[in-house]
């Protein structure tokens, strides 16, 4: 017998309001007037099952599953269409940045699966050298089993290099090692925890 | 003058102490009470009534004063703001002066809050204690007799200035209607039709600005504008700055001739800056009145001497090169503010493109495209597929865009859809909105009317951008509905633009000493209960210079203010309160500080010292602690009776005890709404009023302290004398003022509220008690000290 | 007035190195003096970095605005995403005084960013410098080449954080392309994001978003597109035969940066600006750019 949900496959956390409120652009969800300029103005909505207005709508309703599990939080490139034009001056991009953040901690499976290890990845090659190298990072996401996607990207990779754009080495850069050496031991206690 | 000691001794006090049908006597032990008071040196009855409002009650009173000598009447019952007037006017229908009759609050403030009898009661015995004390010192006042100019002064002749105008002139009072621009009619000339019942603007209006120029008791003046006011309430002087028009009104027939042949072109204001005037020009072809001007910005002759091409072709000889810009002054009684609105400029929205593509509109300038047939500024032709983009600038936070719904965008971009559906064949109106606001009479049966019978389609999502795309226009949002973009072209574009204070009204608050509120538009008395009052007397505002309205709302306010204005000045004079500061000159070295302080600018410097304006005096007491030589004093709120009532309040009791002066209009009223609540709070909470937070002094603190308080709160109302920071700063110099006496700053605490505020203000009483229990009650000795002291204090 | 130089880990050593070499080239021309910030790290990267830690991300920003305090009171930037990145990281870092400490204490770098103001090199250009000076620069005006200029998004927003143009209708570098001699095209939605890293996590929008621009170039009948992020520059320009198998149509666009433009107008040779490293071949586009544009190719051929 099928029955209408009003809110479906959730159960609404009233803490999560509280907490998101507390990230940065969090401060003003609930001065959101749900008016929609943010999708009308994101280059990259079409991707997105849920606009950032929707997104916001169901932080307030504390359906905080939902909003993890969207793939909006994950495809948003920060280009701040949507904070310009917003009349509440509402700044998505850190939001969504931070959403991100709280669904890798806690580790609810991201709608886009390179994501995640994308962003792991850029941490780990920055804390190793301090400055991003393409060919690791490149090689720390790619996914092993797509061996077209993986072909095509290694000749791009080649091309780059051979126009001597992409360096064969990695960076070095001996005066951040100390700084480097915090960087890495905050992320390699992190990681142990995972 | 003077509350000596021979009319403190010689008064003779009654004390009445109502049951209220068990709503008093159930809780408080009004026989107690009355036990209580009869010992007091000079109560001379005292007796306690079931209902002394009713008739045989005030009966009581009045013997008392006729027979048994008494001269001073305290009536402990409800809240004055209930029955002062009752009582009043009973006592002095006895002979005695109504000044000299004082309430305690054992209602409001204390039967209906507190449930513990012995705690009541005692609290109670403390109000009335202290409401005898002042009685004591209370002093016979008659309030002062103006005579009142019937004249009236409306500045700003758009629709809401006619209105009032025509109202009040009707009513057989004279009136000066002033406006800026060369025209009356303000922005409803430049309307096409009015929203619900398409009326034709131009066709309700063209016939009142007739009236208004033929009205027999309206007097048009045009091209002026204010630049100061003095006086009072009743009889005020307003100077205007009045700008040549260089034409001679009685000689213009307003031919047109001139502007054939005017070399000077501007954007026509009329028309929204769709099309150009010249120098010389009418504003538009019905306007009242009916004569062309010459703006001086703009001639030719007047900036570079050359020219005179108009005078030599105007048919009646009615150029006049040498008019000057001209003073004028007026004498009224009361002024009604009426200057209207401007809409933004869209342009500071980059993302709507206004200014990059000649079919971007506003909604005024569709107004007029529709008045002239409408059609693509562009290339003329007519426009099928029009986008209505609504709150361009409304309800946006932070720096760009106003707060505020303009409340008329959704009912406008509406009206304009339908007017599309009408005037053109095959129309296609789009609306894009956030939320569709059809809130007034027969609004929500128009937007039915306009999806059911009008073809207009509607959008829900605020619109992204609007960009030019060759000739055509391409709008992008997203359907919030659906979650579906929408990507179109459109052959017109129309912004209805946020609606703003008009230039210029900075200056009108300051020249008449008006608030201006958050959103920019000027501040109503009370948002409710004086909606059309300013908060200066005898100054009243309608229309939108209080914010977006349409025109239904515009008329409602400006008979609104016709009434208010025609009660004020109908009287023929004023009474003003006689609740006013007072001089005494031998005191008084002229030093000035009062007249820096006060915020009605009510006292001037003579050459003995100064003077208080008692018409001006708004009774609010911020000067009388400041006087250094103790000068000033407070009729009705006398240092004597103060500082009487402080001591009787504080003197009873248990501690921890807290006195809390409130501000006696919005503090107090708040209190009496919780009491009327039935909320409880602490019984040793007591409430003096006091007319403002700045009329309490570094002396009735310690006097407070001496007499038996722990802790001092004040409240002031968030529309009082002193507010934010000002209020803040204040305390702060209080506290500081206290400290050296042993009185530490946990002991003073301060907030402002609203009326309907009283939960927070609650909140604020039981923090503050907790403060004061944890500061402890004060020692016996020094209470003692302080009440030494307090002699030597004169501030 | 010499300048803080930030590269950015792109323009340094990875896909936009020619965007450094054409800058260094112009910039001794114009004598801006560029001091490069010694051991600079990763910008704190907008997203890549602050999604997973955002106290690391603004660490690594932080740190990056006080190694350039000690050379200038301003970091100069090539990529607008560093630029972005670094002028937020200094407002977050200056107005939340708990979260500097709490960034300094974990990461024992006493950050700030009070000292010194993060701006785009374009910025530079355009204020610093100025139009006619550079104009009185131009020895091979670029009379015959049809210029649109693609912005982006970061270099003009989000409004008030240092960005110096306006936000939805920016003007600088098409005055900039007007000042070499060029036609400047306008360019329908040229501030719209052309996917930045969404090429390496969701390649399928970043193509489309950049197919749009594109689109839009070939539309208006730009024979060359002038971009100032080597984010844009690598999607526009690598990427483009991908787009173009997308669509299944041909675009040809070259995509050269602000700096490579500049530096053919000055005169300066095809190799010295790197512009053997794009990808979208440059030949016809050269060839229209104007006799003394090939004269200056053939030159240095």
């Amino acid at each position: 017998m099928k029955e209408l949900k009003v809110i479906e496959n959730s159960v609404p956390d009233p803490s999560f309001l509280e907490t998101v409120q507390k990230f940065p652009g969090g401060e003003k969800i609930t001065d959101c007037i749900q008016c929609g300029v943010c999708g009308g103005s994101c280059p990259a909505r079409a991707w997105m099952d849920y606009s950032p207005m929707q997104v916001i709508h169901m932080i307030r309703h504390g359906l905080k599953d939902k909003v993890l599990s969207t793939s909006t939080i994950w495809i948003c490139a920060s280009c701040y269409a949507c904070t310009t034009r917003c009349p509440r001056g509402i700044d998505i991009p850190i939001l969504m940045s931070n959403l991100k953040r709280l669904a890798m901690e806690e580790k609810v499976p991201a709608k886009i699966r390179t994501k995640p290890v994308f962003h792991r990845a850029f941490m780990e090659v920055i804390q190793k050298y301090g400055r991003m190298y393409e060919p690791e990072l490149f090689l720390k996401v790619a996914d092993k089993r797509d061996l077209l996607g993986l072909f095509h990207n290694a000749s791009l990779g080649f091309r780059l290099m051979r126009k001597g754009k992409v360096g064969f080495k990695p960076p070095r850069v001996s005066e951040s090692s100390e700084f480097l050496a915090v960087l890495r031991s905050r992320n390699n206690n992190r990681r142990d925890n995972e | 003058m003077n509350s000596g000691l021979p009319m403190a001794d010689t008064a003779q006090i009654g004390v009445f102490i109502c049951h209220c049908g068990g709503n008093i006597s159930n809780t408080v032990d009004v026989t107690e009470v009355r036990d209580e008071v009869a010992k007091i040196d000079g109560v001379r009855v005292a007796t306690t009534y079931e209902y002394v409002c009713s008739s045989p009650g005030q009966d009581l009173i009045k013997e008392a004063i006729k027979n048994e000598g008494v001269n001073r009447v305290v009536v402990a019952s409800c809240s004055p703001r209930m029955h002062l007037e009752t009582f009043r006017r009973a006592v002095e229908e006895a002979g005695l002066n109504p000044y000299q009759l004082e309430m305690a609050n054992i209602r409001e403030q204390c039967s209906w809050i507190h449930n513990d009898r012995l705690q009541a009661t005692e609290k109670a015995a403390d109000l009335v204690r202290g409401a005898v004390e002042r009685a004591r010192h209370l002093e016979p006042l008659e309030p002062e007799k103006m005579r009142v100019n019937p004249g009236v002064l409306v500045v700003g002749a758009g629709i809401a200035g006619i209105t009032a105008a025509l109202e009040i002139a009707d009513k057989g009072y004279r009136v000066h209607l002033v406006d800026r621009s060369p025209s009356v009619g303000g922005h409803m000339a430049q309307l096409s039709k009015t929203f619900p019942t398409m009326d034709c603007s131009s066709c309700i209006l063209a016939p009142k600005m007739v009236q208004v120029a033929h009205h027999p008791n309206i007097k048009i003046i045009t091209l002026a504008e204010p630049i100061s006011m003095s006086g009072s309430p009743g009889n005020y002087t307003v100077t205007f700055r009045k700008l040549p028009r260089y034409v001679d009104e009685a000689k213009c027939t307003a031919c047109g001739e001139c502007v054939k042949y005017c070399p000077s072109r501007v954007d026509s204001e009329f028309e929204a800056g769709l099309s150009q005037r010249k120098a010389i020009y009418i504003p538009f072809a019905q306007a009242v009145p009916n004569k062309y001007a010459i703006d001086g910005e703009h001639c030719l002759y007047l900036n570079k001497g050359v020219c005179r091409v108009c005078e030599r072709f105007c048919r009646g000889k009615a150029i006049n090169f040498d008019q000057k810009e001209e003073t004028l002054e007026l004498n009224v009684g009361s002024i009604i503010l009426s200057t209207g609105y401007e809409q933004i400029d869209p342009k500071i929205y980059g993302n709507y493109s206004y200014g990059l593509h000649p079919d971007i509109v506003t909604n005024l300038q569709y107004e007029r495209l529709m008045i002239q047939g409408i059609h693509r500024p562009s290339d003329g032709k007519p426009p099928k597929k029009v986008a209505f983009i609504t709150c361009v600038g409304s309800r946006c936070s932070g720096d760009v865009g106003q707060e505020y719904c303009c409340k008329i965008g959704c009912m406008n971009a509406i009206k304009e859809a339908v007017l599309l559906d009408k005037s053109i064949p095959g129309a296609n109106p789009w609306i894009f909105y956030t939320d569709v606001r059809a809130h007034g009479k027969g609004y929500e049966e128009f937007y039915a009317d306009a999806r059911n019978v009008h073809n207009v389609r509607f959008i829900r999502g605020r619109v992204a951008e609007v960009m030019p795309n060759g000739e055509k226009i391409t709008v992008r949002a997203e359907d919030t509905l659906l979650g579906m973009h929408v990507e179109e072209e459109f052959d017109l574009v129309v912004l209805q633009a946020a609606l703003v204070s008009p230039r210029g009204l900075k200056d009108i608050a300051q020249i008449f000493n008006v608030p201006i509120g958050h959103d920019g538009f000027l501040l109503e008395r009370h948002h409710k209960l004086r909606p059309v009052d300013t908060s200066r007397d005898g100054i009243y505002a309608c229309g939108c210079v209080l914010g977006p309205k349409d025109v239904r709302e515009t008329t409602l306010e400006a008979m609104a203010t016709a009434s208010k204005v025609a009660t004020f000045v109908g009287k023929g004079e004023i009474l003003s309160s006689p609740e006013v500061a007072r001089v005494d000159s031998t005191k008084c070295d002229g030093c000035g500080v009062c007249i820096a302080i006060c915020p009605t600018k009510a006292i001037e410097k003579t050459d003995r010292g100064v003077r208080v304006n008692p018409i001006s005096c708004i009774g609010c007491g911020l000067c009388v602690p400041q006087c250094p030589t103790g000068a000033l004093d407070l009729n009705h709120c006398t240092e004597a009776q103060l500082l009487a009532q402080i001591r009787g309040v504080s003197s009873g009791g248990t501690a921890p005890k807290i006195i809390a002066f409130l501000e006696r209009e919005t503090p107090y009223a708040s209190v009496d709404l919780a009491g009327q609540t039935r909320l409880s709070y602490a019984p040793n909470i007591e409430i003096i009023p006091v007319p403002s937070v700045g009329r309490i002094g570094v002396k009735h603190l310690l006097q407070a302290f001496a007499s038996g308080a722990d802790g001092v709160a004040l409240v002031e109302g968030d529309d009082g004398c002193l507010q934010g920071n000002a209020l803040r700063e204040y305390v702060a110099k209080l506290k500081k003022a206290v400290a050296p006496y042993g009185i530490g700053p946990s002991r003073i605490m301060s907030t402002s509220t609203t009326i309907p505020q009283y939960e927070k203000l609650l909140n604020f009483f039981e923090m503050f008690n907790k403060n004061v229990t944890k500061a402890g009650k004060i020692p016996d000795e020094m209470r003692q000290k302080l009440g030494k002291t307090i002699e030597e204090v004169s501030t | 007035m010499k300048y803080a130089y930030f590269p950015g880990c792109s323009v340094h050593h990875s896909t936009a190195k020619e965007y450094e070499t054409s800058c260094l080239a112009v910039s001794k021309i114009l004598g801006i003096e560029l001091e490069e910030i010694p051991g600079w790290n990763c910008c704190g990267s907008i997203d890549a970095v602050y999604a997973y830690d955002p106290t690391a991300s603004l660490a690594l920003a932080g740190r990056n605005l006080l190694l350039a305090e000690k050379i200038s009171s301003n970091i100069v930037t090539l990529c607008s995403a560093c630029f972005f990145t670094l002028s937020r990281a200094r407002r977050m870092l200056q107005n939340d005084v708990s979260l500097r400490e709490q960034v300094q204490k974990m990461y024992n770098v006493p950050v700030s960013g009070e000292g010194v103001k993060v701006r785009h090199f374009l910025d530079i250009l355009v204020n610093d410098v100025g139009y006619s000076e550079i104009a009185k620069h131009v020895k091979v005006p670029l009379r015959d080449l049809k210029v649109a200029s693609y912005y982006g998004c970061l270099i003009v927003r989000p409004p008030g954080l240092g960005s110096f143009d306006d936000p939805e209708h920016p003007k600088s570098l098409e005055q900039m392309v007007v000042n070499l001699g060029a036609q400047s095209i306008d360019l329908p939605d040229k501030t719209r994001c052309c996917g930045a890293s969404l090429f390496i996590t969701h390649e399928e929008a970043m193509v489309e978003m950049t197919r749009r621009i594109l689109g839009n170039a070939k539309a208006a009948g730009a024979n060359c597109i002038v971009t100032v992020c080597p984010l844009c520059q690598f999607n526009l320009d690598a990427k483009q035969t991908d787009v173009e198998a997308h669509v299944g149509s041909k675009f040809g666009i070259p995509v050269l940066f602000s700096t490579q433009l500049m530096g053919l107008a000055f005169g300066l040779s095809p190799r010295e600006l790197g512009l053997n490293k794009n990808f979208v071949p440059l030949h016809s586009m050269l060839l229209n750019a104007g006799e003394q544009v090939v004269e200056v190719v053939v030159a240095h051929k």
